[in-house]
């Protein structure tokens, strides 16, 4: 099979698991007790005006004509993921604004990551049984172990609280609008680097908090990678060449330990966005996890389904796009 | 169940390795905590003293400043009075804002965190084993509806979809007798019941049994195959006991050390959403970390502590599992992808 018509594939099997999503979403609602009437009708009204609330938001048609409804609306340009039921606006804009705000904070965790990781499994592999390898595993053992919500609250309780080095939640603020990478860049291109501090300061914490799980992981899997291949036969023919130690570690253990860590980090996407949901709450971070839990707090399902449908379609794309890289690294894959 | 082999492989593992050994302890000292809560604890967890709140650990003192506003001859003066609130035996780990014994809670939360991670991956075993059996041994059309399907769930993180749930159909909690209450070998004032999240396990049970069915399947896939699997069909062998008497003991290894890392997993998820505020029950360090959230700057024991506990709780049981693959699976090398 050759590399576009699994690249095909892939795509099309991605678009039914994201129409699974989509399905499994639509029907949570209708499964739950209670019919979304009652939570938007006063608990004194009247069965006339359950009615006429039902016709208002086209409640009281047959279940596919809301289904097929909602899935053609959800259909690219539009997106549209429906009215919100307390206060009447669009759930994608509210989606889509508090996406990028998640998205910002992932990567940044992410790159966190990815910059203390790798280096410290290449020291801890290629130092081992040293005391660096050992703090490197210690590290890395209690870094999966720590649950992230707990672990921000302590470095907002030593890093803000006792030594006010920064602030205890909330996104870096403009004139009141949160102010995301791509403004605090604007400001600092037209000579306000404070903005860009600002935002910084704010970001740190919170992408620390979400990124550690990640780095311990990664530690881990740099490690043990590393391990693997240094153990290999084609090592020792390098190394009995004269290739220069530097370049058997990074150019060719390294480079054949990453292919794996990228798809186990595909895998992981939803370990970090379900850690971004409860970072953003320890933070106060305005982003999908916040909107999420405030709606379902509130009973607002159209929100809640919304989170949950960007969630899902994401968590595939991001998958079907590793895979599609790992089949272009690794041939071997496609036949 | 376990074959002789494989205790021998577990001993040699656990001798040799100390952080095998680590892990069975910390395991141990959690567990003892949950089984002997009410013998340890000094307090009630539940009881509240609220003349006692806020009191700080052993060893440490906590200053509060009040000020007020009083008409002194005629003119407004405004008294700031700092107390110094001392620490007491008698609350070895301080209070919480409402005067609960911390140190009461903090034992008692390891039953909660144990018996959540626990149960709630012996439900998700039991969904997904078998199913991810017949999908394996069946193939065709139902494996591929069945791990479609998992797909489909794989989608959502399991905190994502454990919210969902649980916001969607409630915090049910079931209240169970504690056995040394009822029958008199604990003390009487501790309290006679406890408050099981019932829907955290059953919603634990849902969101993890599809790591556990790819894993039986991919195991249910490798041994259909084999030769004594059609020697045994061609005896005419049903399908159901082909399945349970040699499809599924070769699975069970796998499938124990996936459990045990989930359990570790699970244990996180839980605290997760008691700290969301979306479990059935009070008594929880996730529930103590929340409440304590808003009193960190001058009471930050009470968000510390039962971090602490989980923290023990899942390296404990992250290093179990760690034993159990290097002691029973020699062919997985490294670590394994799924369960989190």
């Amino acid at each position: 099979m050759g590399y576009s018509r699994f690249l095909l594939k892939r795509a099309s099997q991605g678009v039914v698991v994201i129409w699974g999503v989509v399905t499994v979403v639509f029907t949570l609602r209708y499964i739950t007790p209670g019919s979304p009437v009652t939570f938007i009708a006063p608990l004194d009204a009247s069965q006339a005006l359950r009615e006429e609330i039902a016709m208002e938001y086209g409640l009281n048609r047959p279940l596919y004509v809301q289904y097929i409804e909602y899935v053609v609306g959800l259909l690219p340009p539009n997106i549209d993921m429906g009215q919100s039921f307390a206060a009447g606006t669009s759930v994608s804009s509210q989606v889509f604004a508090a996406l990028p705000r998640s998205l910002e904070l992932a990567v940044a965790a992410t790159l966190v990551a990815v910059a203390l990781s790798i280096p410290l499994g290449v020291i801890s592999a290629t130092n081992r049984h040293e005391p660096t390898d050992y703090a490197a595993t210690t590290f890395s053992l209690v870094g999966i172990s720590t649950p992230n919500f707990w672990l921000g609250l302590m470095l907002t309780l030593l890093l803000a609280v006792q030594f006010d080095i920064f602030p205890t939640g909330g996104m870096a603020r403009v004139n009141g609008t949160p102010l995301l990478l791509v403004d605090a860049l604007r400001y600092l291109l037209s000579g306000r680097p404070q903005v860009m501090l600002r935002w910084l300061s704010h970001i740190t914490l919170p992408a620390v908090t979400l990124g550690t799980y990640f780095t311990a992981l990664v530690t881990r899997l740099t490690r043990s990678g590393m391990l693997d291949e240094l153990g290999k036969q084609y090592i020792t023919a390098l190394r009995a060449k004269g290739t220069p130690e530097t370049l058997v570690r990074f150019r060719h253990a390294l480079k054949n330990t990453l292919v794996p860590i990228v798809t186990v980090l595909g895998l992981q996407l939803g370990t970090l966005i379900g850690g971004a949901v409860i970072t953003e709450r320890v933070f106060a971070w305005p982003g999908l996890g916040s909107l999420l839990i405030d709606a379902i707090n509130a009973r607002q399902w159209v929100i809640l389904q919304g989170c949950l449908v960007v969630v899902g379609a994401g968590f595939v794309i991001v998958n079907t796009v590793v895979d599609a890289i790992y089949a272009y690294l690794n041939p071997e894959v496609t036949v | 169940m376990l074959s002789p082999r494989t205790w021998q492989n577990l001993v040699g593992e656990l001798r040799q390795s100390p952080l095998a050994k680590l892990g069975v302890s910390l395991f141990i000292v959690i567990l003892g905590m949950a089984i002997f809560a009410p013998f340890l604890a000094p307090h009630n967890p539940n009881v509240q003293h609220l003349d006692q709140k806020l009191l700080p650990p052993v060893g440490l003192s906590r200053v509060t400043t009040t000020t007020t506003t009083q008409m002194v001859n005629g003119s407004v003066t405004t008294i700031t009075e700092r107390t110094q609130i001392n620490a007491t035996w008698t609350y070895p780990l301080g209070t919480d804002p409402l005067g609960r014994d911390m140190l009461s809670r903090v034992l008692y939360g390891a039953r909660t965190s144990m018996l959540v991670g626990v149960l709630g991956t012996a439900l998700a075993t039991l969904i997904g084993a078998p199913i991810g059996l017949i999908a394996g041994y069946y193939g065709g059309l139902v494996d591929d509806t069945l791990m479609r399907f998992a797909d489909i769930m794989l989608a959502f993180p399991s905190l994502v979809l454990a919210i969902s749930l649980v916001g969607l159909f409630g915090r049910i909690a079931v209240t169970v007798p504690d056995p040394w209450v009822v029958f008199n070998i604990a003390s009487a004032t501790m309290p006679a019941t406890f408050t099981l999240p019932g829907m955290v396990i059953l919603v634990i049970g849902l969101v993890n049994w599809v790591w556990i069915a790819r894993v039986a399947r991919g195991e249910a896939l490798s041994i259909v195959e084999a030769e004594y699997i059609k020697a045994a069909r061609s005896y005419g062998t049903s399908d159901i006991r082909i399945m349970t008497r040699h499809v599924l003991p070769n699975a069970l290894t796998p499938i124990l050390i996936l459990a045990t890392i989930l359990v570790a997993a699970n244990i996180l998820l839980e605290s997760s959403l008691a700290y969301l505020g979306f479990s059935g029950t009070t008594l929880s360090w996730g529930f103590d970390i929340s409440q304590g959230q808003q009193y960190l700057a001058t009471s930050w024991w009470i968000t510390t502590l039962p971090g602490v506990g989980i923290v023990i709780a899942v390296m404990g049981v992250n290093l179990i599992g760690d034993w159990l693959r290097d002691a029973l699976d020699p062919g997985i090398e490294g670590e394994s992808e799924g369960g989190l």
